[in-house]
């Protein structure tokens, strides 16, 4: 084979190799797009939804009156909320409980302990979180580190902030 | 005590051990078990209901705690009212301090409305029975502390004078030394109200 | 019969009042009670006491009691240093340890046979199943702290209480 064929045929290769990406990869994205999107898991409210109300009462029995009445309250005024609100929450539940188990301790011991604050503090708490949430990481390390972030927040207050900033789902 | 009796503190303990395992559904058996009888004894102790509240979960919390080395070297009720018992005498006395007098002249905010099932109360039964209670309260306060909780041990959870000695750390002749002085105390309190 | 009080065994009139006594003694101890005021009026003024105790009502346990125990014991499970460093060697008790080698096993087994690549299965129910109240409870909770922090001005951002 002359040199010059051998050399076209190594440029030719070259640049499929090259150009191969820019046709693979729309490919890839088109077959992503059109995969059906992730399922929805149930959690277990809607499973007890789903459950007979002789079974409902027969799992509730198995507890103290007064803490099956409790639940039964509670899950009256989950079903009872704005539809949109609880599909938000359901979705933010599945992010949640999706999480490494460690991860969740984490999330579920800091939102107690927003719980615990003085309400006082919440707002300015909660508005805290919801904007570093919304930085790339350097920037939000940045934040936390900053004097102003330090004085206005007590110690307890910026731990809670710190993690639920990194882990809270959206 | 009847071999009933026995068996069932005997099943506390071996639950109990099953906490020990791992298993904690056991752990929910003994709460429900026992949730109320600790509680309404240490209430009886501080004569406060949240912190009553509070410590008879700090109870519970310590059992939970202690399961690695939990052994039944006693019976399991002695053991927790031994917890709830030091729990609350310690809070007492901490208050004492804090407060210097005992002030229990006040009525509580948390005595609860009489329950009477077959008829209402007029307002003035309702009246008399809250100044009845306030005297009784005010009898069992006036106690010194091992008294009172030797006889709300004796009265109210039925225990005898060899659990009661275990729970307190004294002997039963003790026990009932204690018991004699605080029933006289209390008959003394409270007599006139037979006379009512 | 010797008098209780006189022999400083007052506890025999206690336990009288409470019922406590067996009947032979008890009887006794009635026909004491004929010859000696002191100690029927010591009864009399136990049994006072016995009514007075019974008629103290107290408030009944909150309904939250447990779940506020449960968040105390969740809030404070931090294992010790010894406990994460031991976790990988700890023995497991033979009696889960060989039910959980055959499930895995089997699992193992199972996915080696059914394994096929190809486009993600859309997503079926679930058959319906029984769910356990406390499993509900345990959701509810961690619905309840998530609600803290529901979208700005969003009908889900409420007091956490409100669940």
């Amino acid at each position: 084979m002359p040199c010059e064929s051998r050399r076209s045929i190594v440029i030719q290769f070259g640049l499929c190799l090259l150009l191969a990406p820019a046709v693979v990869l729309p490919a890839r994205a088109q077959q992503e797009a059109d995969r059906p999107p992730a399922p929805f898991v149930e959690n277990s409210i809607d499973r007890w939804n789903r459950m007979s109300p002789e079974e409902r009462e027969r799992e509730l029995a198995k507890l103290p009156p007064a803490r099956a009445r409790l639940i039964r309250q509670r899950i009256k005024r989950y079903n009872q909320m704005n539809p949109q609100a609880q599909q938000a929450l359901r979705q933010r539940y599945q992010t949640f409980s999706q999480l490494p188990p460690d991860i969740q301790q984490v999330i579920r011991k800091r939102l107690r302990e927003f719980r615990q604050l003085p309400s006082a503090r919440h707002p300015a708490v909660h508005q805290e979180v919801e904007q570093l949430r919304l930085l790339p990481e350097p920037q939000r390390q940045a934040s936390m580190n900053s004097d102003d972030f330090r004085t206005s927040f007590s110690p307890q207050e910026q731990q809670i902030i710190r993690d639920l900033s990194a882990y809270l789902p959206n | 005590m009847g071999v009933a009796a026995a068996a069932t503190l005997d099943y506390d303990a071996e639950l109990m051990l099953r906490v020990k395992q791992g298993d904690g559904t056991s752990f929910g058996v003994l709460l429900e078990k026992h949730r109320a009888s600790v509680t309404h004894f240490v209430y009886r102790l501080v004569q406060e209901q949240a912190v009553a509240e509070e410590l008879a979960q700090e109870v519970f919390l310590r059992v939970y705690r202690s399961r690695a080395s939990y052994e039944p070297t006693a019976k399991f009720k002695t053991w927790l009212f031994r917890i709830a018992t030091h729990l609350a005498l310690n809070w007492i006395r901490d208050e004492r301090h804090e407060r210097g007098t005992e002030r229990l002249d006040d009525v509580p905010a948390d005595v609860p409305a009489r329950q009477v099932s077959d008829r209402r109360p007029s307002v003035e039964d309702q009246l008399v029975y809250q100044v009845k209670l306030a005297e009784i309260r005010k009898a069992v306060a006036a106690l010194p502390d091992k008294q009172r909780a030797a006889v709300l041990m004796h009265k109210y959870e039925e225990m005898e004078y060899a659990q009661i000695a275990k729970v307190l750390g004294c002997s039963e002749s003790a026990v009932k030394s204690l018991l004699f002085r605080a029933y006289e105390s209390l008959r003394a309190r409270l007599a006139h109200m037979g006379r009512t | 019969m010797n008098c209780p009080i006189e022999t400083r065994h007052t506890e025999m009139l206690v336990s009288y009042t409470a019922g406590e006594l067996d009947q032979e003694t008890a009887l006794m101890l009635e026909r004491h009670f004929a010859v000696c005021p002191a100690c029927r009026s010591t009864a009399t003024e136990q049994s006072v006491v016995w009514k007075a105790l019974d008629a103290w009502e107290i408030p009944p346990v909150s309904l939250d009691f447990d779940r506020r125990l449960y968040n105390r014991i969740d809030s404070g499970a931090r294992p010790t240093w010894w406990e994460r460093l031991t976790l990988s060697f700890r023995p497991m008790p033979l009696r889960q340890s060989v039910p959980l080698a055959a499930t895995a096993g089997l699992l193992l087994m199972a996915g080696l046979l059914l394994h096929q690549p190809g486009p993600v299965v859309s997503f079926t129910a679930p058959p319906s199943h029984i769910v356990r109240a406390d499993q509900v409870e345990t959701t509810l909770d961690d619905l309840d702290l998530l609600r803290q922090f529901g979208p700005p001005n969003s009908a889900e951002s409420v007091h956490p209480d409100a669940m």
